[in-house]
């Protein structure tokens, strides 16, 4: 990705679509990474990033068994205090 | 979550006349989205869905929330009685659709695609701008959502052929 290329992403015209998507809230930077990967490439994070979240329902679904529908950050007793 | 590469390797290896769409095309053209299935656009002609069926043989497919109790013969009689099917497999859920909401059947799919190299073969994945109308016309939140990102990619792109 050259210079120019790399500066529409970053800071994309006023008015365009480029520009509304940030706007909307889409991080134009993971399409920079994207767009230099091959479509099998793309594919493949496609495929690792659906493996993750699948571990992580599974996770989610054992804890949830584990304490019987979960527990609350504030049900433990602790305090989260900013250092 | 689905297996894409032997999904896709099954029906490209098959001769089966396809194009991907849905989440698994937004992601090929440079998106983060993350989808859970493999949605696909096939031809409805019998000799099609007769590849179809071998290609997904193996994969022992059935019609997702359809009672496990009643029986469910996957073949090309079965392909021909509908237009669109949500399967689940076991390699992951697959949806094959005959037609598209906003883009129609086989051939505006076939004509709104770009073709891709994936695991070696030459594979149809619905174009940017089809995806836009598809998107539009299922017109859910889920896939308004994906609009700004599609719209910003083909802005993206037009500037780069200028």
């Amino acid at each position: 990705m050259n210079e120019k290329q790399l500066e529409l992403l970053l800071n994309p015209p006023p008015g365009s679509k480029l520009a509304a998507a940030k706007e909307f809230g889409i991080d134009l930077t993971l399409l920079i990474r994207k767009l230099e990967l091959t479509p099998e490439q793309r594919l493949e994070e496609l495929q690792q990033a659906m493996r993750s979240f699948d571990e992580l329902r599974q996770e989610g679904e054992k804890w949830r068994k584990q304490t019987d529908g979960g527990v609350k950050a504030g049900d433990r007793g602790t305090s989260q205090t900013r250092s | 979550m689905v297996e894409l590469r032997p999904a896709i390797e099954a029906l490209a290896k098959h001769e089966v006349e396809f194009v991907i769409i849905g989440g698994v095309a937004i992601n090929l053209h440079s998106s983060a989205y993350v989808t859970e299935d493999f949605d696909f656009c096939f031809l409805r002609e019998r000799e099609n869905l007769k590849r179809i069926v071998k290609a997904f043989a193996p994969f022992n497919p059935r019609l997702r929330h359809f009672p496990k109790h009643l029986p469910f013969i996957w073949d090309d009689q079965a392909l021909q009685n509908g237009t669109n099917f949500t399967l689940e497999t076991d390699i992951g859920d697959i949806d094959l659709l005959g037609e598209v909401k906003g883009v129609g059947n086989f051939a505006n799919a076939e004509k709104e695609s770009t073709i891709m190299n994936l695991f070696g073969y030459e594979v149809k994945v619905l174009s940017i701008e089809g995806l836009i109308k598809a998107k539009r016309a299922a017109g859910r939140t889920k896939d308004l959502l994906v609009l700004p990102e599609l719209e910003a990619l083909q802005d993206y792109l037009s500037r780069q052929e200028k």
